[in-house]
């Protein structure tokens, strides 16, 4: 009879958990690899520039007077090409979001 | 006076490029008489960004992001012609790991293009459950893309030398129990699709182009297989294709309901190809060291999700390209649409415009 | 009655590579599930609330992102989703995009990302609807929706300075 296999799909849907992911009530985990955002530990940072040199769409600015590293996160395309070329390792690419940003959104690291 | 009965209204109809079935900006003017189509006008340009120009400002290593980005859907396709043309102006011989992982997740890519369409084709009939349905599923593979690149859509795994990523051997254990579960989802809705009876009577017979007439105006991929040509770029043989075994899939009636089944076997032709690749998945390194500049000129064919596609790098020695072109298949399947609207109803223009999978930042970069 | 409790949602690409698009498409599928909020995809501007737009604005989509915007009833908000609606993103340096959505329309949320997530997409939209209310009721005592005055700044092809209309 036609409707024998919907009869099937139709028990199956009512006795296993719902296909819908509980956000934005419930915490959603990322994987391990995922590209979020840019982290940098600017106690190790020796404001090279060379991480402003490689991006390709020029989100890092790189300020050796005012030791400042910043980064426009309208501009990130999360590609860790950044993370790559950094020579002392300090840049790092997290998996998760900072969040919806306001207007002026520019993440400011002052080195002491 | 006598009122000249036979004089049918002639009138035009502007479609796009803002309609809730086209995911894309695409505008054409439909000149109608009487609900059937007598000609349609493309009209295309609003997603024209320019981006070719953009190698004199950004070099060839980080022009690989850029060329990614000339289309969300087809964007490992685009990632990969460009660097294989870079790496064949300067003589590198990659690793056989980075050309079976190139090759598995181009699969993926293809996999996951053929889900959404087959969603959006059916959400262009009215079917809606089975376009949510479909596009549940494909969630799945964005799960596998997602836990070994690191994105969702955008992968950012290739480089000129290689791949910038690799892959675990727990998680090509994941990959394959996925795909089997994948496969007996998928073959339920697929059944579903093509034997309705209501499916069945809107796309048999509508539509028709003629093997002769699709090889005259140029077109490619699953358009031109579906009217019997068999013509496939994947047996060139490039990267680790030469070593699977597969056939192009044909078929020969021509019309919009050929179309769907050829998509829909490639879909499960590409979850074999995967399961070949990991059996076949060599050990080794992803990359080898790149110095120099490139100096020369090369054009590499692949096989897209949507057809044909042609990537043509030319080099100078320096650090900047001259200049990059890339045909992309839309492109050549845009006169063979024009010619299957003739004649069909105003109704039905929408799902026709959607069985060529039209991807128009593709065609437009 | 609380528009903010089913709005529905305009969806338009304008020059943007798709990524966000299938997103914001990929936001309505069943594991993320915006139509349990009430939310329906629309495709009359006529009767929608929210604007969804994703990519730049190039010379030739310029009046058609205008028009969209002027047919939409108030109180109405744009939510440029991406980072390439947000100012241009990687093609910024391109001959042919003036920039992001704000050089055409006034946006009051971004949701940055390349791809943007659906996560974020809902995120950005649960703002938005806040700010949704809020002008509404500055309707309902009178006022202007809109908090300041938006000047509608053209950039024509060719010339440096932007001219006010």
């Amino acid at each position: 009879m036609a409707f024998l296999p919907y009869v099937g799909m139709a028990l199956k849907n009512l006795f296993s958990k719902p296909a819908t992911e509980s956000f934005p009530a419930g915490e959603r985990e990322y994987t391990d690899r995922y590209r979020g955002h840019i982290e940098n530990d600017i106690e190790k940072c020796i404001l090279c520039g060379n991480c402003q040199r490689n991006c390709p769409s020029g989100a890092i600015k790189v300020s050796k007077a005012d030791f400042t590293w910043e980064i426009h996160p309208f501009s990130c395309v999360q590609c860790s090409k950044c993370v790559e070329v950094c020579p002392v390792k300090c840049l790092s690419m997290v998996n998760s979001f900072t969040g919806i940003p306001s207007r002026s959104p520019a993440r400011r690291r002052q080195r002491s | 006076m006598a009122v000249n009965n036979n004089a049918k209204k002639i009138s035009v109809v502007p479609f796009g490029p803002q309609h809730p079935v086209l995911p894309e900006p695409i505008h054409l003017d439909l000149v109608l008489k009487d609900e059937k189509v007598v000609y349609a006008l493309p009209s295309i340009g609003f997603v024209h960004r320019g981006l070719e120009k953009l190698v004199e400002k950004r070099d060839y290593e980080q022009f690989v992001l850029i060329a990614e980005r000339t289309c969300g859907i087809c964007s490992f396709g685009h990632g990969m012609g460009y660097v294989e043309a870079i790496e064949k102006i300067m003589n590198l011989d990659i690793p056989p790991r980075a050309k079976f992982l190139r090759t598995m997740w181009a699969e993926l890519a293809r996999m996951h293009n053929h889900l959404m369409w087959l969603g959006l084709q059916a959400d262009a009939f009215g079917f809606e459950s089975l376009f949510m349905e479909c596009w549940r599923l494909r969630e799945k593979v964005l799960d596998m893309l997602e836990l070994t690149t690191g994105g969702r859509v955008i992968f950012s795994v290739n480089k000129v030398g290689g791949l910038r990523k690799d892959v675990t051997p727990e998680m090509l254990e994941q990959i394959l129990h996925t795909i089997d579960d994948l496969e007996k989802e998928c073959r339920v809705v697929t059944d579903t699709f093509l034997g309705d009876p209501d499916v069945l009577s809107r796309m048999k017979g509508v539509g028709v182009l003629t093997p002769g007439r699709a090889e005259e105006l140029g077109c490619c991929g699953p358009f031109l297989r579906a009217s019997g040509v068999k013509r496939d770029c994947r047996m060139l043989g490039y990267e680790a294709y030469g070593e699977l075994k597969f056939e192009p899939i044909v078929s020969y009636d021509g019309d919009c309901y050929a179309r769907c089944v050829v998509r829909i076997e490639e879909l499960y032709q590409s979850m074999d190809l995967v399961r070949q690749c990991i059996a076949k998945m060599p050990g080794g390194d992803i990359d080898v060291k790149v110095k120099g500049n490139p100096n020369g000129e090369y054009m590499v064919r692949i096989e897209q999700p949507r057809g044909e596609a042609l990537y043509y790098v030319k080099a100078n020695g320096t650090r900047f390209l001259t200049r990059y072109r890339n045909r992309t298949p839309t492109y050549a399947n845009i006169p063979g649409l024009i010619e299957t609207i003739k004649g069909a109803e105003l109704a039905d223009v929408a799902m026709m415009i959607l069985t060529i999978d039209p991807c128009i930042s593709c065609t437009e970069r | 009655m609380k528009i903010s409790k089913s709005p529905w949602i305009l969806h338009y690409d304008g020059s943007s590579c798709n990524g966000c698009d299938i997103e914001v498409l990929a936001s309505t599928t069943p594991r993320y599930d915006l139509e349990r909020f009430g939310i329906i995809n629309t495709g009359d501007p006529k009767h929608a609330d929210v604007f969804l737009i994703t990519g730049g604005v190039n010379y030739q989509n310029r009046d058609v992102v205008q028009q969209l915007y002027a047919q939409m009833p108030d109180p109405k908000v744009v939510v440029a989703v991406g980072i390439c609606a947000c100012d241009g993103g990687v093609f910024k340096d391109c001959y042919n995009i003036l920039g992001g959505v704000d050089k055409v329309i006034p946006v009051d949320v971004y949701v940055p990302g390349c791809a943007a997530r659906p996560e974020s997409i809902i995120d950005g939209v649960v703002k938005a609807l806040a700010i949704l209310d809020k002008k509404r009721e500055r309707m309902e005592q009178g006022l202007a929706p809109d908090e300041q005055a938006w000047t509608n700044t053209i950039v024509r092809p060719g010339s440096q300075e932007k001219q006010e209309d």
